[in-house]
């Protein structure tokens, strides 16, 4: 779809959904995907003009799905968007949606949001002096934010599916035999995290991703926006808190949160909003396990990188050894 | 490998000297970006041929003793990981441990030897 007749059905869809005149400027393309596509631009409606995000996720294929596709659970365009108006019902600042777009806008499945400014890019965040006052809240915010997360009622997103962390292992192992990889040190994590899963596990909404690149953080106000909902799911809600700590997702940051934060500090301020009480060794569970499923991810970019010959991807098929080496060094007491 | 000069390491290093001295200052955003990583993966091209002959003599070395017998190293990983999937190596035996460590060690000196500084 060109640049041009995207905007002339987002004008339509927009008058339609939102009303008129529904006029739309400075539409831009922000990530390109085969899979999903995000585009900003600004509309008039009502006499005000408005800023806006659209997302928009590649109709379902005619051809045979890829065979990888169904391993993990993920909401369709219209679930994540339900999910995210349940996000923002519990007070977590998640995109208010304005519109979901139906099959006669001609768009595909997506979505309409606010458009909200800030920064997703972890160096800035993690080094720019400007941040300071940013870092000095996000582990605090981040806490609250994943207590409110895990108690959306699970009644208000139904079609959620879910996943044990012994179903995420068996998905793993999947991967690693559809492209035949014979790595005994992925092996050697999958192996204990089944010996290693957490006996007591409760099920709520999980946000799956919940790490800075995935939010919007303003420099004195920290986290404004908690983004990309898209593999949303009921699960242990003790996920997202080892997730946001997996080495990777410090992005070279000292501090074991994120890069910016504590874990006492993390797991406090989740108690205090109401999370369950934290068990630390639960939540390093998941963070160890983050680091073998993101090796899994490795892999699957970097084979798409194969099918493709993209060269940005094929470079992440060899970052497979980073986390592995992180997930070592967590198991020898060095993190 | 022929026996030419100049090595493929010595072509790759100057393919990139190339890249990040002469291309790379003329470049924004997403050529910038894209053409940082091509740099990056011949960077990798030229470490493996560099490093991997010597590791993956030892590996098989390292591989033979843990199995206790001597093949290839792709064979003999593939048993390994087998064996470890199926729980017939226990996970903390420390030749097992040191296989594992030495192996991830070695593959990062060839795909990204900046991670062993942070």
């Amino acid at each position: 779809m060109s640049n041009d007749s995207t905007a002339t059905l987002l004008h339509r869809a927009i008058a339609r959904h939102m009303g008129a005149p529904g006029t739309v400027y400075d539409l831009q393309q922000l990530t390109g995907g085969a899979n999903r596509t995000t585009w900003s631009f600004d509309a008039d409606v009502g006499g005000s003009r408005q800023r806006l995000i659209m997302q928009l996720s590649a109709a379902a294929p005619d051809d045979v799905p890829h065979p990888l596709a169904e391993i993990s659970p993920h909401p369709t365009a219209e679930e994540g968007a339900w999910l995210m108006m349940a996000a923002v019902k519990a007070g977590v600042p998640a995109p208010k949606i304005r519109a979901i777009l139906e099959t006669s806008d001609g768009l595909g499945p997506g979505y309409i949001t606010e458009r909200v400014d800030g920064e997703t890019l972890a160096p800035k965040i993690l080094r720019e002096a400007a941040f300071a006052p940013a870092r000095a809240k996000m582990t605090h915010q981040a806490g609250e934010i994943l207590a409110r997360i895990h108690s959306i009622p699970l009644s208000e997103v139904p079609f959620l599916k879910g996943q044990t962390a012994e179903e995420m292992i068996d998905a793993q192992r999947k991967v690693v035999d559809f492209y035949d990889l014979h790595l005994p040190a992925i092996e050697w994590g999958l192996k204990w995290a089944a010996d290693n899963v957490p006996t007591q596990a409760r099920r709520t909404v999980v946000h799956g991703d919940f790490r800075i690149g995935n939010m919007i953080v303003g420099e004195n106000d920290g986290i404004r926006l908690v983004l990309d909902w898209e593999i949303g799911q009921a699960s242990d809600p003790m996920q997202d808190l080892g997730w946001l700590c997996v080495k990777t997702w410090r992005f070279g940051g000292k501090n074991p949160v994120g890069g910016f934060g504590r874990r006492e500090d993390l797991f406090a301020a989740y108690e205090k909003a109401g999370g369950q009480r934290v068990d630390p060794a639960h939540v390093r569970f998941w963070e160890a396990f983050g680091s073998v499923k993101w090796a899994a991810g490795c892999l699957r970019l970097g084979m798409r990188g194969v099918e493709e010959m993209g060269v940005e991807r094929c470079a992440i098929g060899r970052r497979i050894e980073e986390p592995l080496w992180d997930f070592y060094e967590l198991l020898e007491g060095r993190d | 490998m022929p026996l030419s000069t100049p090595k493929a390491t010595i072509l790759l290093q100057a393919a990139v000297k190339y890249l990040e001295e002469e291309l790379m200052p003329t470049l924004t955003g997403y050529h910038r970006f894209k053409t940082r990583v091509t740099a990056n993966v011949l960077n990798t091209v030229r470490r493996e041929l560099e490093l991997r002959g010597a590791q993956a003599f030892a590996e098989r070395k390292r591989l033979g003793a843990l199995l206790g017998h001597d093949g290839e190293v792709e064979e003999l990983s593939r048993e390994l990981a087998q064996k470890i999937r199926d729980g017939a190596v226990a996970l903390d035996d420390p030749k097992l441990r040191g296989h594992i460590s030495q192996s991830l060690h070695d593959a990062l000196a060839i795909n990204n030897p900046k991670w062993f500084d942070r």
